[in-house]
């Protein structure tokens, strides 16, 4: 864990936290993919009470999109859920951002675990 | 049904800590994510992701969080010492009157009449400031409901009463057990008192707030007198009378004015309570009511002030893009 290169590190204007890594690190796996919040909980393993403000500020920075699914609920038998993919400018600053932060990292950027997609930064 | 349900008032808990414009399309998509979850009959789960949701950071616009924190601080600080700068009032009071009844005693012959009125005087002079300073704090302090302030004003008083009087408890004759039920009585007027007058407060009719927190304090300490009183001192003879001395009876008639008694060790003009009976009250209760004297002040003052509404809106905070 590197909290202090990871706390106080600013990129395009967003900061980046451990928190907001994991976020970009999950959607970076698959840019297309479009993601639900339960879906990103699991796979970056963040509590709801993390996540949604994260999703909600990379937002309002314009590097996550998000969408309500196109669903008839009374067909379906569910609400529909809002889904949440990388803007073209969100997939590039985030690269960019996690790239940064890997080379800053004193390890020089060795993956743990092998779980995260190429690019993505240590943790 | 019954986890969905507090999931669900969790999440509604947890959407009004966030901007009003994003509320509806919140709950909509954390309600939406419930549902998948009581699909699956994951009801932990459902209570974790609402929990979470209800006691974390809210999201942007990312506010000074060290502005609420201070609030917090700064209400707990005027809240816990605002009642023992109420017992150091009457106690310094009694002290000023102390030295002024020895510099008097043998000058004038109304040193002893004015020794009340004086302890009382300086008592609520000094109360008085005391709220002036606490409306200045009130100011920047959270600000809840009626009932709550009610609550966080009266329940730091209790705590002191009952410190202090623990602390001096059997020394008198009558003891804790015996000041307790009064001191109950007047804690629990004083709550409805403040609720009352927090509510009005907060409508902005701050005029009819300070009335009713004032006089509900004062009925409240005079109930509390009176209960003391009626509790202790019998209102007909009830054993032999000693020869030359009146009965220590306490004629109920006057009941309304004792707490005033307490205060003045005066009848007002009127023939009750006589000069037997006002040594009788004021010999059974003669700290309590000097407190309840420097409280009144600061406990209307803090309540109004904390229950109106803020006279102009707070600077809003710049928007932050980023995550904090």
């Amino acid at each position: 864990m590197h909290a202090p290169y990871v706390e106080f590190r600013y990129s395009a204007g967003m900061r980046l936290t451990i928190p907001v890594a994991k976020v970009l690190s999950a959607l970076l796996a698959d840019p297309e993919a479009p993601r639900y919040g339960l879906d990103l909980m699991k796979l970056t393993g963040l509590p709801s009470g993390t996540l949604y403000p994260v999703l909600h500020r990379l937002q309002a920075a314009g590097w996550l999109a998000a969408d309500w699914e196109e669903v008839d609920p009374v067909a379906a038998g569910r609400p529909a859920r809002r889904y949440y993919r990388l803007t073209g400018e969100g997939a590039r600053a985030a690269r960019l951002a996690l790239a940064e932060l890997r080379a800053l990292a004193p390890d020089g950027g060795t993956s743990r675990g092998g779980a995260e997609p190429a690019g993505a930064p240590a943790w | 049904m019954v986890t969905r349900r507090l999931a669900g008032l969790l999440l509604r808990a947890a959407a009004r800590r966030w901007p009003a414009e994003l509320r509806a399309d919140l709950v909509r998509e954390w309600d939406a994510e419930l549902h998948v979850l009581a699909g699956r009959g994951e009801r932990w789960r459902m209570l974790r992701f609402a929990a979470s949701l209800a006691t974390s950071r809210a999201g942007a616009p990312v506010l000074d969080r060290a502005v609420p924190h201070r609030r917090l601080r700064r209400t707990a600080a005027v809240l816990l010492l605002a009642p023992p700068a109420c017992v150091a009032v009457v106690v310094l009071a009694a002290v000023v009157m102390s030295l002024a009844y020895a510099t008097l005693d043998f000058r004038v012959a109304w040193a002893t009449a004015v020794q009340l009125p004086l302890w009382s005087g300086l008592t609520a002079a000094a109360g008085v400031l005391l709220a002036l300073l606490v409306t200045r704090a009130a100011r920047r302090t959270v600000r809840t409901g009626p009932l709550a302030t009610a609550l966080g004003v009266v329940l730091p008083v209790a705590l002191t009463v009952t410190v202090v009087f623990t602390a001096f408890a059997g020394r008198g004759e009558q003891g804790l057990p015996g000041t307790v039920p009064g001191l109950l009585l007047w804690l629990a007027l004083l709550v409805s008192a403040l609720w009352g007058a927090g509510l009005l407060a907060r409508r902005g009719r701050t005029r009819l707030a300070w009335a009713v927190g004032v006089l509900g304090a004062l009925v409240a300490a005079d109930a509390a007198v009176v209960l003391a009183v009626v509790s202790a001192i019998p209102s007909a003879p009830a054993g032999p009378v000693a020869e030359g001395l009146p009965p220590d009876t306490v004629d109920r008639v006057s009941a309304p004015l004792w707490l005033l008694t307490c205060w003045t060790d005066s009848s007002l003009g009127l023939p009750r309570p006589t000069a037997w009976e006002r040594f009788l009250i004021t010999d059974r209760v003669l700290v309590e009511p000097m407190f309840y004297l420097a409280c009144t002040p600061y406990v209307v003052a803090y309540t109004v002030a904390a229950a109106r509404p803020a006279p102009a809106a707070e600077p809003a905070p710049e928007p932050v893009p980023s995550p904090a």
